[in-house]
């Protein structure tokens, strides 16, 4: 497996485990702050950020890929 | 006329082709998931308006697992998606069939579990913003289901290699898509606001 194969299998992991994380913190601070809205709304947005970027690749739609 | 007729088959003209198609199609679906924004944002404005800070009493285990399982879902299509980019057809197809499963999941988590709960449509505005939200994502959901079996048959048919796979790009932006609106419904349904 070269380098970059590599790379890109590791960075699909590493994104989901950022999710995992984040998606734990969702509900810790669900559970313990008395007014979480807002918290709560940044973390969708962060883990949204991530999705559209690592998973969605939006960059492709002004930068050209080999497909 | 002859010369230009032979030069359109030759193949890095096709291969120019191909990827100017790809960047129009691609523009198109973005285009597509922008105008979703617009439903799926009416929703979460109708939630926030009419239920303000409450929501309906939910299964909080069924809410993490379908939203757990649902998140697993978008690493395996990114892992299918990395895979054919790698021509690794193996990883590939396996990948695809194990987010399609786990998409059926969800689905049974949402449609067959938390339906079948104690809320019905009919309560009010409780009901009518659960089974609305819950009901079109979990549209969006089969639909993209129906997309990974379809992208699935043809990949078991020998289609789709590392250059020309749009099909498996096109199909894992809008799985990744519905997994987004998942990602602000979520807390929109199970974590914001005190339990009525």
């Amino acid at each position: 497996m070269n380098d970059k194969k590599k790379a890109d299998y590791r960075q699909g992991i590493i994104v989901f485990l950022v999710l995992a994380v984040l998606t734990a913190i969702e509900v810790a601070v669900a559970n313990y702050l008395d007014n979480p809205g807002v918290p709560l709304i940044i973390i969708a947005l962060v883990k949204a950020g991530l999705i559209v970027q690592f998973f969605m690749h939006i960059y492709r739609l002004w930068r050209e890929e080999s497909h | 006329m002859g010369a230009v007729a032979e030069e359109i088959h030759e193949p890095h003209v096709e291969e120019a082709s191909y990827k100017e198609r790809t960047r129009r199609n691609r523009l198109g679906l973005w285009l597509f998931l922008f105008s979703e924004i617009f439903l799926f944002g009416a929703l979460l404005a109708a939630r926030y308006y009419l239920w303000g800070d409450t929501r309906p009493e939910l299964d909080q285990m069924v809410g993490l697992i379908t939203t757990s399982i649902l998140l697993l879902s978008s690493f395996f299509m990114a892992r299918a998606e990395t895979a054919i980019g790698h021509d690794n057809r193996k990883t590939f197809m396996r990948s695809l069939a194990l987010t399609a499963l786990l998409g059926i999941a969800f689905l049974i988590g949402v449609v067959g579990v938390e339906w079948g709960g104690h809320l019905k449509p009919t309560d009010g505005a409780y009901g009518a913003i659960f089974y609305a939200m819950t009901g079109l994502h979990a549209l969006h959901v089969f639909s993209g289901v129906i997309l990974i079996a379809i992208v699935w048959n043809r990949g078991r048919q020998g289609d789709f290699s590392a250059e020309r796979h749009w099909g498996v790009e096109a199909t894992a932006v809008y799985w990744h898509f519905v997994d987004v609106v998942w990602v602000f419904f979520y807390p929109a349904l199970y974590l914001i606001g005190t339990a009525a």
